[in-house]
């Protein structure tokens, strides 16, 4: 359960946004946002998380690797139909769309991205991802994106700095102290009764009692953000090709929402799925294949658009999986795994050191990029933000963005 | 039985010292609202009232042995709803198994036990999006209430024989030589002694000391051929441990008290209210009382922290207390609400029964106020002002609700009864004028005035806190 001491300075500053939230009209908060966009080049980044701990090894195989073929007997992919980026390594058959990205130049593949000592539980490693910490309860339970937003956040805004698409809990990525995240089941479905008014109940400026205030915050919030979507014009939607499926349908939401130039400069959404303890092979198939399908669709979306050179997209899964494969043809949780960012500023191909599978730990594959070089890359030449506050450390950028 | 557990706890528990009215925590219908709407899922008008008078002994006994609602079911109920369950399963609709757990839930007159229930669905948190059974779904379920009370090790020693947590933690796929970690793993950290208290050697020989342990004809089953018999090491004991041993040791551990602890003070309590010296203190009794979560959830319910100011709406409304406590409250009951489309508008509300979002359950909290589940929570409201969840809804008339409890239908009076209702008094000063104020403004019939009332309080920032 969230407590109170992690939301404690979020809600702080709830007062002045709330007495702002029913007189100022969204299109001028609005305006003063596309102003601050701008300044930005409007940069975008849209993350999707693989949940449950993709299996690395079988996303980006070292098809050739001796090793590869002692600990991967059911689960092998063959040297025949892996997708082949180098003489040695290649990508899952499943992943044909995101193959031809790469060759278009809108895919990049950090290889064995992981941290020190490596966590196998799903909720302490996926928070260590989100919160950029080694303890992701400490230091508030703020995320790396929520610190990094808490940098450009306008205090004046009714609106969210990031928004999450999908059925989920609020991501702890997207907790700032200041900026502030809606989560959206999905579009379509956010509309509020005719019937329904927002009773004015006082600000009650003078309460001290956070979640109170939380509360009320959060109400206001999501009335504002319902009134928003309303207003989206057709105009927004698209005329690109979705594949269906769940995450095709929630990025396409989000192509939607940035064709409206909406403020937030951050997006994020889920894929689950990939805790592939038994039967993996059809099982991960589906997932990659459905997965990269709707990002390829969600970059030609934009590109016909000619909103693409905007956005940066980044993909992670909270560990891979056991280097040895189980007996009921899956895998039991891991460490490091493949990273990929995508979108045209990216330089395209495989980054890094393919972890060596000649040299594990206790059966797992030791990481060769922290995960926290890439935030600090995304930070620093994307965002534009100083990566050091939100990571509290120093983790040098990567060669990774186009200049 | 106050007395003995009084003796046997230690000193420093003074905060879970037996609750005595005082003049500034007296017992008045804030407390009666407080313990019905976190001990169940909201009491009707004449319950607290009866409880008002009756005090906080008789009223919390009454809470503690299932007879603190009244029969508001027409029929035998334990009968109609074994019907709608077999029936549910036979269907083979998700939906229909989701709508017997509210219909459960709507009309038992132990509230209590469906609670720890949804707790226990939480902490074993199985979903039938992988399963897809929806007889071992119901069979879990019924495991879940049938033990929601018992001591700890008797749960958790059904639930790791039962046949959808097995298949669901994928222990038919664990084999001598071959473990398959995902029960093991789960185990340890989710069920008994939570992260920190293990090693990654922990779980793979805890993996290996399960092997074996599988579902045949869906029926638990040991195969001693697939059992791997040989030496582990545990929490640095060294033996050729056995699944039973392992249950047996994990609820020995100061971890597993903890971990119990801590839930039921999550389930029961507001934000932050046991510091963790309480913690420590309730995990001391339960290890004195063989982890017993009846003894747990009393000394819980009757104790000064769970009555005391701090405590008081001090919690996140989750969506069954959403849900069923606004149709109990403004009963709602009769004729009986479509249970099918509640459970839809638990799923928008973000906790689809059958289907947690993974092995860890909700979050709950803070969490459940997404900005879709804030708007899903206003429409839910209005719909069932408009009494839109029942069968036969052109009987609405909030009027004569009011006039049934001795209230008047002016506006003011109302919305004071709803909140007297709701959350046992006005929320802050001018909360009631000003709902009164913004559904009165359109010049509406009287019947319509109050319709509104009724969605906008239920919609409000207040009714989202228990």
């Amino acid at each position: 359960m969230l407590t109170r001491r992690q939301f404690l300075d979020t809600s702080f500053q709830s007062t002045s946004i709330l007495s702002l939230a029913s007189s100022v009209p969204c299109f001028l908060t609005r305006s003063l946002q596309a102003a601050e966009n701008k300044k930005n080049n409007g940069r975008i980044l849209v993350v999707i998380e693989l949940n449950g701990g993709n299996d690395g090894l079988n996303t980006v195989v070292p098809f050739t690797d001796e090793n590869y073929r002692k600990y991967r007997k059911a689960l092998r992919i063959s040297e025949s139909k892996v997708l082949k980026l180098n003489p040695e390594i290649g990508l899952h058959p499943a992943l044909k769309d995101a193959a031809k990205l790469v060759e278009d130049g809108r895919l990049a593949v950090i290889q064995g991205v992981g941290y020190p000592n490596p966590n196998r539980s799903h909720f302490e490693s996926r928070g260590i991802w989100q919160s950029a910490q080694p303890n992701p309860k400490a230091h508030g339970g703020y995320g790396w994106l929520g610190r990094a937003l808490d940098q450009k956040s306008n205090r004046a805004q009714t609106f969210a700095d990031a928004i999450c698409l999908g059925d989920i809990d609020p991501p702890q990525a997207l907790r700032g102290r200041q900026s502030t995240q809606s989560t959206i089941r999905n579009l379509a479905e956010l509309q509020l009764d005719s019937q329904s008014v927002n009773a004015d109940v006082g600000s009650d400026k003078n309460t001290t009692d956070d979640l109170r205030q939380f509360v009320r915050r959060r109400t206001v919030d999501a009335r504002a953000t319902v009134e928003r979507i309303a207003k989206l014009n057709n105009a927004s939607q698209t005329k690109t090709r979705y594949p269906q499926s769940g995450l095709a349908n929630r990025l396409k939401d989000i192509a939607r929402l940035i064709r409206a130039e909406l403020e937030p400069r951050v997006y994020y959404t889920v894929q689950s799925g990939y805790d592939t303890h038994i039967n993996q092979k059809l099982n991960h198939y589906r997932r990659l294949s459905e997965f990269s399908g709707a990002l390829n669709a969600f970059l030609n979306d934009l590109r016909d658009s000619q909103l693409d050179e905007r956005v940066l997209v980044l993909v992670f899964s909270e560990f891979g999986r056991r280097v040895a494969e189980n007996d009921s043809q899956g895998t039991d949780h891991g460490t490091a795994g493949p990273v990929f960012l995508a979108g045209p500023a990216v330089k395209a191909g495989l980054h890094g050191t393919p972890p060596d599978l000649a040299d594990l730990q206790d059966g797992d594959l030791k990481m060769t990029t922290d995960f926290r070089s890439v935030y600090a890359t995304i930070l620093s030449k994307w965002l534009d933000i100083n990566p050091q506050s939100c990571l509290q450390g120093n983790f040098a950028a990567m060669d990774l963005l186009q200049s | 039985m106050e007395s003995t557990l009084q003796a046997e706890k230690p000193a420093s528990s003074i905060r879970w010292r037996e609750y005595r009215p005082t003049k500034k925590t007296p017992w008045n219908l804030r407390r009666v609202v407080h313990l019905h709407r976190r001990s169940g899922f909201a009491a009707t008008w004449n319950e607290l009232q009866r409880d008002l008078q009756d005090g906080p002994q008789a009223s919390i006994n009454r809470v503690m042995n299932g007879t603190t609602c009244e029969k508001t079911y027409p029929e035998d109920f334990e009968r109609m709803s074994a019907s709608i369950a077999e029936e549910a399963v036979r269907s083979n609709q998700p939906d229909r198994l989701k709508a017997w757990w509210l219909f459960q839930m709507l009309f038992t007159t132990d509230p209590l036990t469906e609670k720890l229930t949804l707790l226990w669905h939480n902490h074993f948190a199985t979903s039938n999006h992988k399963l897809e059974d929806l007889s071992l779904m119901r069979q879990q379920n019924d495991l879940f209430r049938s033990l929601a009370r018992a001591p700890f090790g008797t749960l958790l020693t059904a639930a790791l024989h039962d046949p959808a947590l097995l298949l669901w933690l994928d222990a038919p796929s664990n084999h001598k030589g071959h473990p398959n970690e995902n029960l093991a793993r789960e185990l340890l950290e989710l069920f008994t002694l939570g992260f920190g208290n293990y090693t990654e050697t922990d779980v793979k020989e805890a993996a290996r000391t399960l092997t074996g342990w599988t579902v045949i004809d869906d029926q638990f089953s040991f195969r001693a051929s697939q059992h791997d018999a040989g030496q582990k090491t545990i929490l640095n004991q060294r033996r050729a441990w056995k699944g039973d041993e392992l249950v047996e040791l994990l609820l020995n551990q100061r971890g597993t008290a903890q971990h119990l602890a801590e839930r039921l003070c999550q389930l029961f309590l507001g934000e932050e209210i046991a510091q963790p010296e309480d913690i420590d203190t309730l995990a001391d009794g339960l290890q004195t009382h063989n982890l017993d979560i009846d003894w747990g959830t009393e000394t819980i319910l009757q104790s000064e922290l769970f009555f005391s100011d701090q405590n008081i709406r001090q919690r996140v409304t989750s969506p069954t207390e959403f849900i069923i406590g606004a149709t109990r409250a403004l009963e709602l009951v009769d004729p009986p609400p479509q249970t099918m489309i509640l459970a839809d508008w638990m799923r928008k509300l973000g906790q689809d029964l059958f289907y947690p979002p993974n092995v860890g359950g909700w979050n709950g909290g803070r969490d459940w106020l997404r900005t879709s589940a804030i708007i899903s929570r206003a429409n839910f409201a209005a719909g069932l002002s408009r009494g839109q969840f029942n069968a036969n809804h052109t009987h609405l008339d909030w009027s004569s609700f009011a006039a049934k409890h001795g209230r008047s239908s002016i506006p003011e009076d109302f919305v004071a009864f709803l909140a007297d209702l709701l959350f046992g008094g006005e929320p802050n000063p001018g909360w009631i004028e000003g709902i009164v104020k913004t559904v009165s403004s359109d010049s509406h019939s009287r019947e319509a005035v109050l319709k509104q009332a009724v969605a906008t309080v239920l919609a409000s920032p207040e009714a989202q806190l228990n």
